[in-house]
């Protein structure tokens, strides 16, 4: 899994390892990324304050929709799951092959409820009337949060090749931590991002009686 | 630099940015030629010195002899700092000029309104259907110009001369001279920009945003605008003019567009035919006709369309081309304009309507389209009840009749 | 992990036994011919693979630009139809900008980089791969849509289903290189997603995302690289100033293209599910696209001039025989220039109604922009003041480069002064201003740079009698065709228009403008056949023909696969200059000999990986285009991705220890220290 033309050699100009550096860059760039989706998003949140019309013409405002709850407990599990993903990189330091694999597991595992509870929130959304084609806050909202869906993803499908990889026997010794610390570098990267989403796009909509962006809206019952 | 070398008629051309004929294009102008007047300095202090060292400093015979000039550069701190500042304060030459310029050119300033408020010039007719509100007679004129693929349409909200109320105004606007006006600039499908560069520099017409600028004009004449971001096929062809009259005649020409086209004489056979095809080839659907046929009210409005400069987005200009060019060298201004020619006007319209509803001529092969892309070719596109089939057919005889009937439309 | 213990090191890598890869498959290490050239991960056979595929696409954009101005020099002219004229500047822009020179500079990238700064490869050998050939194929599906439209054109799809219920039938883009919302997007409400163009869109949009994930991947590559592959005593502020000068670039790649990415994201939901970001009909705000593109646009600008700034400041002090006046001030103008290059993307927009406020801020941030531009100009005369300068052809096109640069510059000066903008905005005085920029700039400091190099690239000098004609006719040519433009701007001439009427005035210049287009074509045509001849024919050059100052030039020339047969020790700024000329040499490490050095191993797998994006590329236009199954393609081409990874990461890394001559590894002073 390693891709250095100098893996065994001398070390670095600056004692960082090119896995790590490369991971930074690339966590770098993300966060533009991310920033200019989020950015999108707060835009037309401010812009268009009023949420949007359901099917059956209801003036509908997203704070109806939001199940704080679920998505506190989703995003706590994400929290959660990065606490493992320390654990693990720390086992693998120590060498302790078991240990990393117990902890992989559980990031992998708190990984996949993540991505139940954002599925299980899409299709309530869903049906409660907010799509992608019917307001601007749909599109935002889907593209945003499915795209940090989509890095929880390819983060657990990495998670499993590294987890298969640990029986394999090729994932040992300072390259093989390595390997695990520079997924573990991504998979916190995409937890922080969530606080961020979790704060800009739930969280300030909880702020005073109609959030932040002040709906002119009189709160709808659910 | 590359304007030495050209005449004074060059720098007067129709759209020229260098010939301003108000204050808004004045003050842009003057802006642009501190710019120009710093870069020369720029331009011969930093280029003669690239010069003077590219020629001194090169190689002689026996220069490589001498030993290799081998001490490391770290240039001169005292030099560095010298030009920065000296840059800096170039550029605070430029920026004062251009912040009072970006405030000015925004609205119409303060000074501009008592002249040119409605009430101070325009004639109120009370009890008449001329009349504007009470509520604008301390406003300045406002003209809506709305951006559509590939032509604009001018509205007077003010003065009642809009879409809604059937009387709007394609292409070729009229405002007063010497008065400022504000323009609100709409689109209704892509963006467009509105730029007539005697009068002001472009804003842009960005749909769900209301931008505006707002001009003068210190001269009557006929100024050539062009819309100036790319919305398309045939972006090239959306034109648009300006005429400047006398605030007097403004208030007619406001009369005149709100009346009715004149019924057609019963001499005329052609006419009345054309009429009758203008109804039975779906042209009524679209385009308003005041007096005749109401129901249009997505195509330009035809009403007065023979009495009318352009046609086609500005880009088939209905007067004489020789009389034209003549009085322009005559009066050495291109604002200068003869008036409508009816033999070019007719070739026009059955050049425009003729191309524009025949997607295929009598040899099977696509006919160059006008204007490629145009609605009456592909209104298809817009889902119009009743209105699928695209390949709307002329004989000869109906284009004659059809233009004969819309030359009768002054 | 380290297979190469297991072997002893050869002497050439055909001596290799046959390698079986963590997966069982045989590495291609051996390979000769096409497929060595298919699997390299060698940074200069990389390097000059980009180079081959930018100049080839430099000579497309140039064909287009011709049509263009052909069109262009007469008024009422009929010579194309108004979508093709609007299909030649699209295309043209595009190719210019991320076909042209953006891979010709990563030609540079990945043919110097290593060299310059003492390294056997780039971090990460076979990422480079995978960048070029993502890069090619990204290339390919933005050009096949000109392979559709010239079938439709031809008739050759009327009788399928899918053509008959195409209500827009142009196959290649024609929304501009910047593609405004919503002309490029849509219309109408819940999801019906109306459209303005056809699917000519699509395939700027797929081929466009791809050519972005080919740039980011190259530089976390080469930051990668430059930080941390340096060789002992290689300090920052001893690097080549093209060196710092990619770093800039590369930093600039890696914050710049997320905004696109994210802009052609919400583009193709847009477009493909009927979402509302830039839909006017829906609340969406075209002005939106604007700024993504611009914040993404204008630091491309800089993207593009950096690497010929770089290019100019390596060729300048070779030919003065000076080192660089002002190193230091002139690697942080560089950076600030980097910096401030994301804080001027709305002068793209002055005329959209921001307010004077933005306005005003931006238009000084611009004027501001100007100062560290200035201050490489001012250190580039500085280091000619006082020199000896020798001419020669990459010398000539680098002087060529600062002046219209300069030019450039100063109408750039012009229009920061957004009153003064708000006339020339969208006019041919903006298209001369940075076609002066971006040609007379960019190309000069290209061309210069690569006659500066290919003796060291091919071992061959280029004939410099043709080259003083070709950049002759160049230079010609250029202020031919772009100094009139700025006449016809301030004329009145909005830019993207395909006619114009006589009587307008502009007859004269589009007409000299058309014949300096065609002066211009022909030169760049000359100066590359030059090279081209060169490269097989050529006369072989020793391996320091200009008295060069960086680590490249103490090499081999063409230079040996493993690069430095023993790593350098560096002991100054203009390291093999002063080795030469000076007290400090160029030491060595104990390495290589015959123990050998480190080789990567060849892989198929970033090839692979890469065929998975022109599937996609190609698959997701033909769904908008209605053709049946086409979904598949796209299916597939994710598959072949993923596969591709997949086998990458399970292949292991291989690689193999090649012996080096230890003698010949770093010149001996004597060798060269006759001028």
């Amino acid at each position: 899994m390693s891709d250095t033309a100098a893996a065994h050699e001398a070390p670095t100009s600056t004692g960082i390892d090119h896995k790590k550096l490369i991971m930074w860059l690339f966590l770098a760039s993300d966060c533009m990324f991310f920033g200019t989706l989020i950015s999108t998003h707060l835009l037309y949140r401010k812009l268009y304050p009023a949420g949007f019309t359901d099917a059956e013409g209801h003036q509908r405002f997203i704070q109806n929709l939001f199940n704080i709850e679920l998505t506190s407990f989703s995003t706590f599990i994400l929290l959660m799951s990065s606490f493992l993903m320390a654990l693990a990189v720390s086992a693998m330091h120590k060498g302790q092959l078991k240990s990393f694999r117990r902890n992989v597991l559980g990031v992998i595992f708190f990984g996949l409820i993540f991505l139940g509870c954002q599925v299980f929130e899409f299709t309530h959304f869903y049906h409660q009337g907010l799509t992608i084609q019917n307001s601007v806050l749909g599109s935002t909202f889907y593209v945003l949060t499915g795209t940090h869906g989509t890095h929880v993803a390819i983060g657990v499908l990495w998670l499993i090749l590294l987890y298969f990889y640990s029986f394999t026997g090729k994932l040992g010794g300072h390259m093989g931590a390595l390997d695990v610390e520079v997924a573990g570098l991504y998979w916190h990267f995409v937890d922080i991002v969530w606080i961020i989403i979790f704060t800009a796009v739930y969280l300030v909509e909880y702020l005073g009686p109609n959030g932040i962006w002040g709906s002119g809206l009189p709160a709808v019952a659910k | 630099m590359i304007m030495v070398g050209c005449s004074k008629a060059d720098l007067t051309v129709r759209q020229s940015t260098l010939d301003p004929k108000g204050p808004v294009a004045q003050t842009q102008f003057d802006v642009f030629m501190a710019t120009v007047w710093l870069v020369v300095v720029l331009f011969v202090l930093v280029g003669g010195l690239l010069v003077f060292a590219v020629i001194k400093f090169r190689s002689r015979p026996g220069d490589e002899n001498k030993p290799a000039i081998v001490e490391e550069g770290h240039g001169n701190p005292l030099i560095e700092i010298g030009l920065i500042t000296a840059s800096i304060g170039a550029l605070v030459i430029i920026a004062i000029p251009t912040l009072s310029a970006i405030w000015y050119t925004d609205e119409v300033p303060a000074e501009a309104i008592p002249t040119s408020k409605l009430s101070a010039w325009y004639p109120r007719v009370e009890g008449t259907r001329e009349n504007y509100a009470k509520a604008v007679e301390e406003q300045v004129l406002e003209v809506d110009a709305i951006g559509k693929q590939w032509w604009f349409r001018f509205e007077y909200p003010q003065l009642g001369l809009t879409n809604d109320a059937k009387h709007s105004v394609p292409n070729e606007f009229v405002i007063p001279k010497g008065k400022a006006v504000r323009i609100n600039l709409r689109s209704e499908d892509v963006i467009h920009s509105f730029w007539v560069p005697k009068l002001a520099g472009k804003v842009d017409l960005m749909p769900g945003r209301k931008n505006h600028l707002w001009l003068q004009a210190d001269q009557t004449g006929h100024y050539y605008g062009q819309c100036a971001e790319f919305c398309g096929d045939s972006h090239a062809y959306m034109l648009f003019r300006v005429t400047v009259v006398e605030p007097a005649e403004f208030a007619k020409w406001v009369q005149a567009q709100k009346a009715d086209a004149a019924p057609v004489p019963a001499a005329n056979i052609k006419a009345e035919k054309g009429k009758a095809l203008f109804a039975a080839k779906s042209c009524v659907m679209c385009h308003n006709v005041g007096g005749h046929f109401g129901a249009g009210a997505f195509a330009p409005d035809l009403t007065h369309v023979a009495s009318r400069k352009t046609l086609a987005g500005a880009w088939l200009d209905n007067r004489n081309k020789d009389a034209q060019r003549a009085l322009e060298l005559k009066t050495g201004n291109t604002e200068a304009s003869v008036e409508v020619d009816p033999a070019t006007l007719k070739a026009n319209l059955i050049k425009w309507i003729g191309s524009s509803g025949v997607a295929k001529d009598a040899a099977g092969k696509p006919t160059k389209d006008v204007k490629p892309g145009n609605r009456m070719h592909y209104y298809k596109m817009f889902n119009v009840a009743g209105l699928n089939e695209t390949n709307q057919k002329f004989t000869d005889e109906e284009l004659d009749c059809l233009a004969e009937y819309l030359l009768t439309l002054k | 992990m380290s297979h190469d213990s297991h072997h002893a090191p050869v002497a050439c890598k055909t001596e290799l036994a046959p390698e079986r890869s963590d997966l069982g498959l045989i590495r291609p290490d051996r390979a000769t011919g096409w497929t060595d050239w298919l699997t390299t991960v060698d940074h200069k056979k990389i390097g000059i693979l980009y180079g081959a595929f930018a100049m080839f696409f430099f000579l497309v954009g140039g064909v287009e630009a011709l049509a263009i101005r052909t069109q262009l020099a007469r008024p009422d002219n009929d010579f194309i139809t108004a979508r093709m004229y609007n299909q030649l500047f699209t295309m043209h822009g595009t190719t210019m900008i991320f076909l042209g020179v953006m891979p010709l500079s990563a030609a540079f990238f990945n043919f110097l980089i290593p060299l310059q700064i003492g390294a056997r490869d780039v971090a990460f050998p076979r990422l480079n791969a995978f960048s070029l050939w993502t890069f090619v194929f990204g290339a390919f599906v933005l050009n096949a849509s000109w392979f559709f439209e010239f079938a439709h054109l031809a008739g050759w799809f009327n009788s399928f289903e899918w053509h008959k219920a195409l209500v827009y039938t142009d196959f290649a883009p024609a929304n501009g290189w910047f593609s405004y919302a919503p002309l490029s997007g849509t219309f109408g409400q819940n999801g019906q997603a109306l459209r303005f163009t056809g699917v000519g869109t699509d395939f700027w949009i797929i081929g466009i995302q791809i050519l972005g994930v080919a740039s980011l991947a190259a530089s976390f590559n080469f930051i990668c690289t430059i930080i941390n592959m340096r060789a002992k005593g290689m300090s920052m502020m001893r690097l080549p100033v093209f060196t710092w000068m990619t770093l800039v670039t590369a930093v600039l790649i890696i914050l710049a293209f997320p905004a696109i990415t994210v802009a052609l994201i919400e583009l193709m939901f847009d477009r493909a599910f009927g979402a509302n970001f830039f839909n006017p009909s829906s609340g969406g705000q075209p002005v939106l696209w604007q700024h993504l593109f611009w914040i993404f646009g204008h630091p491309e600008v800089y993207i593009l001039v950096l690497p010929a700034m770089g290019i100019v400041s390596e060729v300048l002090p070779t030919f003065t025989g000076k080192s660089l006046f002002g190193y230091p001030i002139i690697v942080f103008s560089g950076a600030v220039i980097g910096f401030l290059g994301f804080a001027v993307w709305s002068h793209h927009m002055f005329t959209t109604g921001l307010g004077p406020v933005p306005t005003a801020a931006f238009s000084l941030l611009t004027m501001a922009i100007a100062v560290p531009t200035g201050v490489k100009i001012f250190n580039w005369l500085g280091t000619i003041w006082g020199g000896r300068i020798r001419f020669t052809p990459p010398m000539v096109l680098a002087l060529g480069f600062i002046w219209m640069f300069m030019c450039g510059g100063f109408s750039g000066v012009m229009h920061s002064s957004a009153p003064a903008d708000s006339q020339q905005q969208d006019s041919y005085f903006v298209i001369a201003h940075f076609h002066y920029v971006l040609l007379g700039g960019v190309l000069l400091g290209l061309m210069a740079g690569l006659y500066f190099w290919f003796p060291k690239i091919f071992g061959r000098m280029p004939n410099a009698t043709i080259a003083y004609v070709a950049s002759g006719m160049v230079i010609l040519g250029f202020n031919l065709a772009f100094g009139p433009m700025h006449y016809l701007g301030l004329a009145g001439m909005p830019r993207r228009t395909h006619t114009y009427h006589a009587g307008n005035g502009w007859e004269t210049w589009n007409y000299v403008a058309t014949i300096g287009a065609f002066i211009l074509g022909i030169g760049v045509f000359i100066a590359f056949a030059n090279l081209v001849w060169t490269a097989f024919r050529g006369k072989k050059c020793g391996n320091d023909p200009w008295d060069g100052r960086t680590l490249e030039w103490s090499l081999p020339s063409p230079v040996p696969e493993y690069n430095f047969a023993q790593s350098p020790v560096i002991a100054a700024r203009d390291a093999f200059f002063e080795h030469k000329h000076g007290a400090k040499r160029i030491g060595v490490e104990n390495d290589g000999g015959e123990a050998g050095v480190h080789m990567p191993s060849q892989s198929w797998m970033p090839l692979l990986a890469s065929f998975g994006f022109l599937l996609v590329g190609f698959g997701m236009p033909m769904m908008a285009m209605g053709i049946p199954h086409a979904g598949w393609i796209v299916i597939a081409g994710i598959g072949v991705l993923f596969l591709g990874i997949w086998l990458w990461a399970l292949e292991g890394p291989g690689g193999y220890m090649l012996k080096t001559p230890v003698n010949q590894g770093s010149p001996a002073p004597a060798e060269t220290a006759a001028r």
